[in-house]
């Protein structure tokens, strides 16, 4: 308990230390694009205590976001000058209590089905958002907000100082669920949910805490949302970049402890705003995906896992078929980041990236570790700016590295490290 | 000689398959039973009923004095009925010790009037590791275990969860002849210390040592029960064994 | 009379609208039964199933642009590349997830990237626009055609019902696609193998067959299936990449709904859906829609998880 305090007053001074900071640099697009990123942070710690600690998947994040979201389009019709802090209480309420009842009706199924359920749910609410022309319905609902409030300034401001906090509470909690005995409870219903139920683990009542929990803070992170652009429609309310994005953020960070949300959030995070500038909003969700198929393949534990060398002795690069859908998956963005300015191109560096660990992956493992220089010069082909033809050459180099990674096959198999046979 | 487990009439069905037929038994406080019988005679789908893992379609099962039918897993365990895998099913992300807690922590600290403090809890884990020979294992992975290890682990956990009626599914398959008299003394020992035993297994001399009482299950039915020198000798059983 | 041209004209709407609702039902089944063997049959949690589809629907699109050939034919004609794909997926699932017992949260983002990569790849490719084939049924009504000329169609125009073709072609193939599933499965012995490792790997093993071996061809099978459900897809209405998403949860609906593992259920529960939001689009209005299926999927769950036929 003692340990959460003290965390929860370090957050609260690194946070108002980020927040002086970005007064200082003073930037206005600092403060739009970073309370996104904020709002990401809440969002994946909110969604890894049900999916990381827990082991249950939610495709429907943006339901309970757009619930709080919602709430406060409702009680701003019936009552305009709420604050915002009452505001996320009421939105925790409401999007925890729907939490708690999704559960209930689904969690005594298999995993499966509690996840195809969440997906339902967000259609139905936002069917039935749209549908409630009271809050707007299809053509939204606007909210008009204050330019500035007292002692901080520009309103973009307040939001964003409401988001560090909300950011600091969400960290608190997974830490100190993940310290507890409840989070001991949930890592044992993530392993082995039959094994923990005769270990007398109550799951359900497990399950239906961390399904409240969860909602609750997504609620939170919704409730603020109307005010941000002063405009709220269900299009945006229940975005598919919510769902996709809460659960990419902690899978790729890691997602057996807080850190790894935080982490996915910034990075991801930050690296879509970067994407935003090009004109194809679309490669931004592209990339997303791309990067959660590699992720779950390569490094299923995250970066987190790369770091503490979790990774298990498995060689994901041994069959042909991986390593032939994750060189294709991972050309896709470069072909279509390729028709962009190269000023824009930034982002097929990771995916150039990915491709010459593939290679050198695989490369080592057929007992070929050449096989990386192709992608390498590919890459340096691609990327330098010259004639089309380059291009063509790098996409032939690409086409060579794949077909020798298919052709040549590794030696002697390699012994798996899964548990010492008798 | 009192009753602790008093089962009646018990059936289970999956689809059309009859996995358990009318089974009656009886197990009194302190006794050690041996339960045997061939592959897929529903020895497990016995212990999943008992247990709670599974729903019975009919039938009672009583514990203690108090009525099963309804309960969950876990409260039947928190009411002192604990049983081990067949197949071990480890906590995977969590080490040998907590692996441990977990039982400590949602079954011994969860009765009414206990309450262990971390202390206790640490010092419990490092009595059940010392009990199961796990002792140096102690911030191992099971990933990193083997099988045998894995079986104790699976054993250290039931025991962990300081049940009054114990049921071990199968614990010492794999492990060498020196091993199984070890797990045999160990339960008998636990039997002294006042642990009711419900034995699964295939290794008949351990089997033999271990019973006081002896049941075989064919087919989803009980075919004998009694004295192990009896029941070995049964016609029925000896057909039942040679004749599948 | 005035209250008779009421009941009439009622009636009239609840005929075509039960008929519409099994006609969509039909199609419906075409495109939940590859996620009836590889969530019923195999267990595996194939979110990405209606991705396959639109795929399907935008390669009939482009066969059928390019060289004028009917897409359903063209779709037949794709089967064996999408049995390729089929078998490439499942071997990636099969190498990085099933083997290791890590299924549950890994597998299904697995298929979760997998679905919006292809959406969104679809939507780079070809944009936003909605893509639509031409056919010789795609037009037409039942009663106006030469094979309306029948006596027995005839009889049932004269009741006032009528149906155009563009729905009736795909629900035939839709239960000529389930017809020769259904005999594939129980009637030769590869197919009784998928039952079989539906229920018991271990005795499949014993048998001598792989169970890797036989899921692969069946979840290959499923995805398969996915290049005939686009066709007729295209042929109903007209299709943009994220129309699969509506899909999702019609086709979870209709596998929870009829139970896993029974084909059969999913027809049934294929039908029911289609029905209900038959009606429910013709009496509420269509922007209810989506909510039906997934209406249906969460009380299913909640009041009766196993289904009308589950195991």
């Amino acid at each position: 308990m003692r340990s959460s305090i003290v965390f929860f007053l370090i957050c609260a001074v690194i946070g108002a230390v980020v927040f002086g900071i970005a007064r200082l640099i003073d930037n206005d697009y600092l403060f739009f694009a970073g309370y996104v990123v904020l709002q990401y942070i809440v969002l994946a710690t909110a969604w890894n205590i049900l999916g990381g600690y827990t082991g249950y998947v939610n495709f429907g994040s943006a339901a309970f976001f757009a619930l709080g979201a919602y709430a406060s389009v409702f009680l701003y019709k019936i009552y305009p000058p709420l604050p915002i802090p009452a505001l996320i209480l009421i939105g925790a309420v409401i999007s925890g209590i729907v939490g708690l009842g999704m559960g209930y009706l689904t969690l005594r199924l298999r995993g499966a089905f509690f996840a195809i359920a969440t997906l339902a749910l967000a259609v139905v609410l936002q069917t039935l958002i749209t549908n409630w022309t009271y809050l707007g319905g299809a053509r939204g609902a606007y909210v008009i907000r204050p330019i500035d409030v007292p002692l901080i300034g520009p309103y973009m401001q307040y939001l964003c100082l409401l988001m560090l906090g909300l950011v600091v509470i969400a960290l608190t909690v997974a830490r100190s669920i993940e310290r507890s005995r409840l989070g001991l409870g949930f890592a044992a219903i993530r392993d082995d949910e039959l094994a923990a139920e005769a270990s007398g683990v109550p799951t359900l009542k497990l399950k239906l805490i961390a399904t409240t929990i969860s909602g609750a803070i997504m609620g939170m992170a919704g409730a603020p949302f109307p005010y941000y652009l002063g405009y709220v429609q269900p299009q945006s309310a229940f975005a598919f970049d919510y769902a996709v994005n809460s659960i990419a953020m902690p899978m790729i960070g890691g997602t057996t402890s807080w850190v790894g949300p935080l982490i996915g959030a910034i990075l991801l995070g930050s690296l879509q705003q970067v994407a935003n500038v090009t004109p194809l909003a679309q490669v931004n969700l592209l990339i997303v995906g791309l990067l959660i198929v590699d992720c779950v393949i390569i490094a299923p534990n995250g970066i987190l896992g790369l770091v503490q060398r979790r990774r298990t002795a498995r060689p994901f690069a041994a069959d042909p078929a991986v390593f032939a859908l994750l060189f294709a998956v991972n050309v896709i963005p470069i072909y279509f980041l390729h028709e962009l300015e190269l000023s824009q191109r930034t982002l097929e560096v990771i995916f150039w990236a990915i491709l010459i660990f593939l290679a050198f992956a695989r490369g080592r493992l057929v007992g070929h570790p050449w096989l990386v220089a192709l992608p390498i010069a590919a890459a340096v082909l691609g990327v330098v700016p010259g004639p089309s033809w380059l291009w063509l050459v790098a996409a032939f180099a690409l086409t060579v590295a794949l077909v020798l990674g298919l052709a040549l096959r590794p030696g002697a198999p390699e012994p798996l490290a899964q548990g010492k046979a008798r | 000689m009192t009753a602790l487990l008093t089962i009646e009439n018990l059936g289970k069905r999956f689809g059309g398959f009859i996995a358990l037929d009318g089974i009656g038994l009886t197990v009194n406080t302190g006794e050690r039973v041996g339960l045997i019988g061939p592959n897929g005679s529903g020895k497990s789908t016995l212990v999943n009923c008992i247990s709670g893992t599974l729903a019975n379609e009919t039938g009672t099962v009583h514990f203690d004095g108090a009525p099963m039918n309804g309960l969950t897993a876990h409260q039947r365990t928190r009411a002192g009925l604990a049983r081990s895998f067949q197949l071990p099913r480890p906590f995977a992300t969590l080490t040998v010790a907590e692996n441990l807690q977990v039982p400590l922590l949602y079954t011994v600290n969860a009765r009414a009037g206990t309450h262990l403090s971390a202390a206790e809890i640490d010092a419990r884990c490092a009595e059940l590791l010392v009990l199961v020979g796990l002792a140096d294992k102690a911030g191992e992975h099971p990933r990193d275990l083997t099988q045998v290890e894995m079986r104790k682990l699976e054993l250290a956990r039931a025991l962990a969860a300081d049940p009054k009626l114990l049921i071990a599914d199968e614990a010492m398959a794999g492990l060498s002849h020196s091993e199984v008299v070890d797990i045999v003394a160990l339960l008998i020992r636990l039997n002294e210390r006042g642990i009711t035993i419900i034995l699964i297994e295939h290794i008949m001399r351990a089997v033999m040592k271990f019973s006081q009482r002896l049941i075989v299950l064919v087919s989803g039915k009980k075919i004998a029960d009694g004295m192990p020198d009896a029941v070995i000798r049964d016609p029925a059983v000896e057909r039942a064994y040679i004749g599948q | 009379m005035g209250q008779g041209g009421v009941v009439e004209f009622s009636y009239d709407l609840v005929v075509n609208a039960l008929i519409a609702g099994l006609l969509l039902g039909a199609f419906y089944a075409a495109v939940t039964v590859g996620v009836s063997i590889s969530f019923g049959m195999l267990d595996i949690v194939n979110i990405a199933h209606p991705a396959f589809v639109i795929l399907g629907s935008y390669i009939a699109y482009i066969a059928s642009r390019l060289t004028g050939i009917d897409p359903i034919l063209a779709s037949i004609v794709m089967l064996p590349a999408f049995y390729a794909l089929g078998a490439l997926v499942y071997q990636v699932y099969y190498a990085s997830f099933e083997r290791y017992g890590q299924e549950a949260l890994r597998g299904l983002a697995f298929f979760f990237g997998l679905l919006f990569v292809t959406e969104v790849s679809l939507v780079l490719l070809f944009g936003v626009d909605y893509r639509y084939v031409e056919a010789a049924y795609i037009g037409p009504n039942l009663c106006s055609t030469e094979i309306g000329k029948f006596a027995v169609i005839q009889a049932v125009c004269s009741l006032g019902i009528d149906m155009p073709l563009r729905m009736l072609v795909p629900a035939l193939v839709a239960l000529a696609l389930f017809a020769a599933l259904q005999l594939f499965l129980s009637g030769t012995f590869l197919g009784r193998a998928i039952m079989a490792v539906a229920q018991d790997q271990l005795a499949l093993r014993l048998m001598a067959a792989s169970p890797t071996r036989i899921k692969r061809i069946a979840f290959a099978i499923s995805i398969a299936t996915a290049s005939i459900a686009g066709a007729l897809l295209i042929v109903i209405q007209p299709v943009e990449p994220s129309i699969g998403r509506e899909y999702i949860g019609r086709v979870f609906a209709i596998c929870v709904l009829g139970g896993l593992g029974s084909l059969t259920g999913t027809l049934i529960g294929a039908l029911l859906l289609g029905i209900v939001e038959s009606f429910t689009a013709t009496f509420y209005g269509p922007s209810w829609a989506p909510a039906v299926a997934f209406g249906f999927l969460l009380l299913t769950l909640a009041v009766r998880p196993a289904g009308l036929f589950g195991r």
